[in-house]
């Protein structure tokens, strides 16, 4: 019978409401949980197993001890970033006065002495005994001598550090940390600094911690060389236990111990297990992209160590390989076979990268070759792929059937037809596509292409490349001839996708283009229903506004943006109009968190000649319109100016930053002055601001005057001294 | 915050405190000579990054940001107190004492060189020699002197400063940057927009009212001018005004290949050498 009161959330048994919570990711919205109740609170607690501490710990009894559940910590956001005063005793301030100061003098400066280190490091062993995997910004070995052997059960381990290595023997950064954590099964230096010497010496010195490794990642963005054999074969030997690897290497074959089949080969014979492999050149990690010439065709002048017939070894030796990456620079000529070769040996092959292969997908004739025979695959990214044709995106469209996720970078060849093609064969599970670098294909065209799946893609990226004077033909030539090549059940099916693409939606439309045969957008909005995150890549001095005529008119689902400006602001021309664009963007009613990446934008920061903009203009230029959007959260890389290695927020950066209302949270990934930033002080929302110099190499306290450590306290001070209205 | 109750007692800062409140910073060997960068407005020590490696090894090198830094704390920026230069080669003077340095060679831009030339009038025997890039007695044109700024173009900065500094007060981070204002005052006033508007204005105010002119004779000890062969806010004729005004032995060294207000940013390479050769002779 059932009674009047409804039944309430409440009377959930206890294992149920733990289960409930653990599925809510939201930090805001646990918190708001955990204030409802004393149950509801312990509940949370119990199953709130990852915690990232954000703040300035100046003083141990502020580490919060209510979250003893917590399995995952992450200590690498902390402020200031990237120093931990705390944890690291601090050098004399000055050459001259080598008498320290008391420590009560100003609270804003951190000098601790040896002891109370181990004081802080108990503290946080105290408050977070479950931790199984940490996260920590390193950057000296001593923060890992304390913080180690705290948790001898550690099993994962991430360590951050963009400044430069301190001057220390070979290994000693991992040292304290595989002394201390022998059941270590995951360490993650991809964000962390050091030299590739420094890893099969500290691997070797720790045989048990490298026996139990499964998973090393090495792909550190700052490190320019790469493994050589035989630091590689080390690594390999002393980690027989290793499933996933991912190494950047020496690969160029001009230089010593280059890593070719043999090394490939002996790689696999030592780590059998391996499941994801990702070998990389190392100029690939680098943010910017390579600046490639037309005339070139792709083709660089070296081939790789790697041929076709090592690469089938390879994979034979290595039966268990789900995800691969092997993105060069250097050619690799005839990769099909081999590619036939994965698909055979190593039936499980999920996920695969490569860069520079030649003959990935030929399709000559009618049956299918290369990569479409990995019929598994669900991740393709094809990189620089000079061969590769409209016919072969068909023929991988046909062999992949089950493919979600599709990258292709700088593939002269394709155009807009063999994308449509390939999307509208896959239409049920394409859902992640990125086209950048290809000649062929500028914004519009490829917004065209991704037609078929409009309505299903949910990540996106594509060049914004407005105009290519020397693509002449129509959009009408492109479909009528795309209709008449292809099987006849390859017709069928985009017709089924056509009628299916009629959406109800009406708008007026000025916008809209007519294009010829796909009329049917012509008086329909073009709707991307459920595209969710898009990234878009601007070469410097061209503007963003063009993105809605170029086929993103409606985006009601867009949640994330990243946009990424590339290019020497010193030698583009003066852009044609006044601002950027952003306030554009305000037709996508969810947008809420944006990176804005001018970090690769090069530009005069303080001396600019006569006739030239200085970034500072650039910048306004830039960010001109971000006021207009309701942005929740804002990552923003400053443009550089390499000659004084200075990324730094201007003035009216500043200002422009200060107009979003809504912004809740900011981090600046460069320096600026503390008075800049005491104009977000007037942010009535804004909760958390950090300046990450996560760049190498990042900027010491005593070269960058900018946003000294001092700063940075004051100004979070005063930002945590505010009242936050909800 | 503490820390900052410091310089509200009549003199200023004392020494220790002073040392902290400027980020002043020794590095490089300490048995040799003291060499002392001081920077001009906008800018702060780290202006000198490129040119301290080459001094580094032969000098004892002294870096300290000005009081109106965009490095320093600007609650320590005291209206009353900073009015004139004197103010700040009280502080440069209070620097030296508090690092028990005697003699020093100084190295001054733009503004501070000015705060260098009051400091050497002041204590003539604690500098060797003052090396001066960017200087000028006075900016404002008169009926005989050709000081690089007319009226006209100095009431447009000070425009430009005061709707900055009017934003400013009602809350918004202004939108203007020392390129919107005509060309001639270009170079220099970029980096003024870097400061806090009220202390751009003030400090602003405080340069152009200046005017050294009077007490150049004054100046005992050997003076090095370095110009740039294109520096549309110090014209050469200023140079030469100078050399002839200054009181000690005076010389000028022109860097010829080079252009614009900030040769120690813009171009090292030939300011290096320069000032190598005046620290030897």
């Amino acid at each position: 019978m059932a009674g009047k009161r409804a039944t309430h959330i409440h009377e959930l048994p206890e294992s149920i409401l733990t289960e409930v919570f653990a599925l809510v990711k939201d930090v805001r919205s646990r918190n708001s949980a955990a204030l409802v109740c004393r149950r509801w609170r312990s509940l949370e607690r119990l199953s709130r197993t990852s915690l990232s501490l954000r703040g300035h710990v100046r003083n141990p009894f502020l580490l919060p001890t209510c979250f003893p559940y917590v399995s995952h910590l992450d200590l690498s956001l902390l402020s200031p970033w990237g120093h931990h005063p705390f944890l690291h005793p601090s050098p004399t301030r000055l050459n001259g006065h080598p008498e320290p100061r008391p420590d009560n003098y100003n609270g804003h400066h951190h000098l601790l002495v040896d002891d109370q280190q181990l004081l802080v490091a108990q503290r946080l062993g105290q408050a977070f005994p479950n931790v199984t995997s940490l996260t920590v910004y390193a950057r000296d070995p001593s923060t890992l001598h304390v913080l180690a052997p705290r948790w001898p059960g550690l099993r994962h381990a991430k360590l951050v550090r963009w400044h430069q290595r301190p001057h220390h023997p070979l290994g000693a950064d991992l040292a304290p940390l595989l002394a201390a954590c022998p059941s270590l099964v995951s360490l993650d230096l991809s964000h962390f600094y050091c030299w590739t010497e420094d890893i099969p010496p500290a691997l070797q010195a720790h045989p048990a911690a490298a026996a139990s490794l499964a998973r090393l990642d090495l792909l550190s963005a700052s490190s320019a060389e790469g493994f050589r054999a035989s630091e590689l074969a080390a690594i390999a030997a002393a980690c027989p236990n290793l499933r996933h690897l991912l190494a950047p290497c020496v690969f160029n074959p001009r230089y010593f111990e280059f890593v070719g089949d043999a090394s490939l080969l002996a790689l696999a014979a030592a780590c059998p297990r391996l499941s994801l492999l990702h070998l990389v050149d190392p100029s690939t990690l680098s943010p910017a992209r390579p600046i490639s010439d037309p005339a070139d065709d792709g083709l660089t002048s070296d081939d790789a160590g790697i041929t076709a017939a090592g690469l089938e070894s390879l994979f034979a030796a290595l039966p268990e390989l789900e995800d691969l990456a092997l993105d060069l620079c250097h050619n690799v000529r005839d990769a099909g076979l081999a590619l036939e070769a994965l698909g055979r040996k190593c039936p499980r092959i999920k996920s695969l990268k490569v860069g520079h292969f030649h003959g990935v997908c030929r399709a000559a004739w009618l049956h299918l070759d290369g990569v479409s025979l990995c019929g598994g695959l669900q991740s393709l990214c094809i990189k620089n792929c000079p061969d590769l044709t409209d016919a072969g995106l068909a023929a991988i469209a046909r062999g992949c059937r089950i493919l979600s996720k599709l990258e292709i970078h700088g593939c002269g060849k394709v155009t807009e037809m063999g994308v449509k093609k390939l999307a509208s064969m896959l239409r049920s599970t394409l859902v992640d596509v990125s086209i950048s670098g290809c000649r062929q294909l500028d914004a519009a065209r490829s917004l065209r292409a991704l037609e078929p799946i409009r309505d299903r893609i949910e990540r996106l990226h594509i060049d914004c490349v407005w105009v290519r004077p020397d693509l002449e033909q129509s959009p009408e030539d492109a479909d009528r001839t795309s209709n008449n090549t292809g099987d006849l059940d390859e017709l069928e099916e985009q017709e089924v996708s056509n009628e299916s693409r009629n959406k109800k939606c009406r708008h007026d439309g000025d916008h809209s283009k007519s294009n010829g045969s796909s009329s049917t957008s012509s008086f329909w909005w073009r709707l991307w229903e459920r595209l969710r995150y898009l990234s878009v890549w601007v070469p410097a001095g061209e503007v963003l506004s063009p993105l809605a005529d170029a086929g993103l008119d409606c985006c009601p689902d867009l949640e994330e943006i990243r946009i990424k400006v590339e290019g020497d602001c010193r030698t583009c021309p003066r852009p044609a109009q006044r601002v950027f664009g952003l306030s554009s963007l305000s037709r996508y009613p969810r947008l809420a968190k944006m990176k804005l990446d001018c970090g690769e934008a090069i530009g005069y920061a303080l001396t600019a000649p006569t006739g030239h903009m200085d970034l500072s203009l650039w910048e306004r230029f830039h960010l001109h319109g971000i006021g207009d959007l309701n942005l929740y959260e804002l990552d923003y890389w400053p443009p550089q100016d390499k000659e004084v290695n200075q990324r730094s927020l201007s003035l009216p950066a500043t200002g422009l930053i200060q107009g979003c209302p809504t912004l809740r949270k900011l981090f600046i990934h460069g320096t600026t002055h503390e008075h800049f930033m005491r104009f977000f002080l007037m942010m009535p929302h804004l909760r958390d601001v950090q300046l990450r110099e996560d760049y190498y190499p990042a900027p010491e306290n005593d070269m960058s005057t900018e946003m000294r450590v001092d700063s940075c306290s004051r100004f979070e001070h005063a930002l945590n001294s505010r009242l936050i209205p909800d | 915050m503490g820390g900052s109750n410091s310089n509200w007692s009549s003199g200023g800062a004392t020494g220790s405190k002073l040392l902290e409140m400027l980020n002043v910073r020794v590095v490089g060997n300490a048995d040799r000579p003291a060499l002392v960068l001081s920077h001009g407005v906008g800018t702060d020590q780290s202006a000198w990054n490129r040119i301290v490696p080459y001094f580094q090894r032969d000098y004892r090198i002294v870096l300290y940001d000005l009081v109106c830094a965009g490095s320093v704390n600007p609650d320590h920026f005291d209206f009353r107190r900073y009015v004139t230069l004197d103010a700040y080669v009280d502080d440069l003077l209070a620097i030296l004492d508090a690092l028990r340095i005697d003699r020093c060679f100084f190295v001054g831009h733009s503004v501070s060189a000015m705060i260098g030339i009051l400091a050497a009038i002041r204590r003539p025997d604690a500098f060797l020699k003052l090396i001066l890039i960017g200087a000028s007695p006075r900016f404002l044109n008169d009926e005989e002197y050709h000081g690089g700024f007319g009226e006209g173009e100095i009431e447009t900065v000070l425009a430009a400063m005061e709707s900055n500094y009017e934003a400013w007060v009602r809350g918004f981070a202004p939108l203007a940057v020392g390129a919107d204002v005509p060309a001639a005052v270009r170079e220099f006033s970029r980096t003024l927009f870097n400061m806090r508007p009220d202390i751009t204005l003030f400090v602003s105010r405080t340069v152009f009212n200046s005017d050294l002119r009077g007490v150049l004779g004054l100046v005992q000890v050997p003076c090095v001018i370095v110009q740039t062969a294109k520096d549309v806010s110090v014209p050469l004729s200023v140079a030469r005004y100078l050399k002839d005004r200054l009181g000690g032995r005076t010389t000028i060294e022109v860097l010829h290949h080079t252009e614009g207000h900030l040769p120690h940013l813009s171009a090292p390479a030939a300011l290096v050498p320069v000032i190598r050769r005046s620290l030897s002779r």
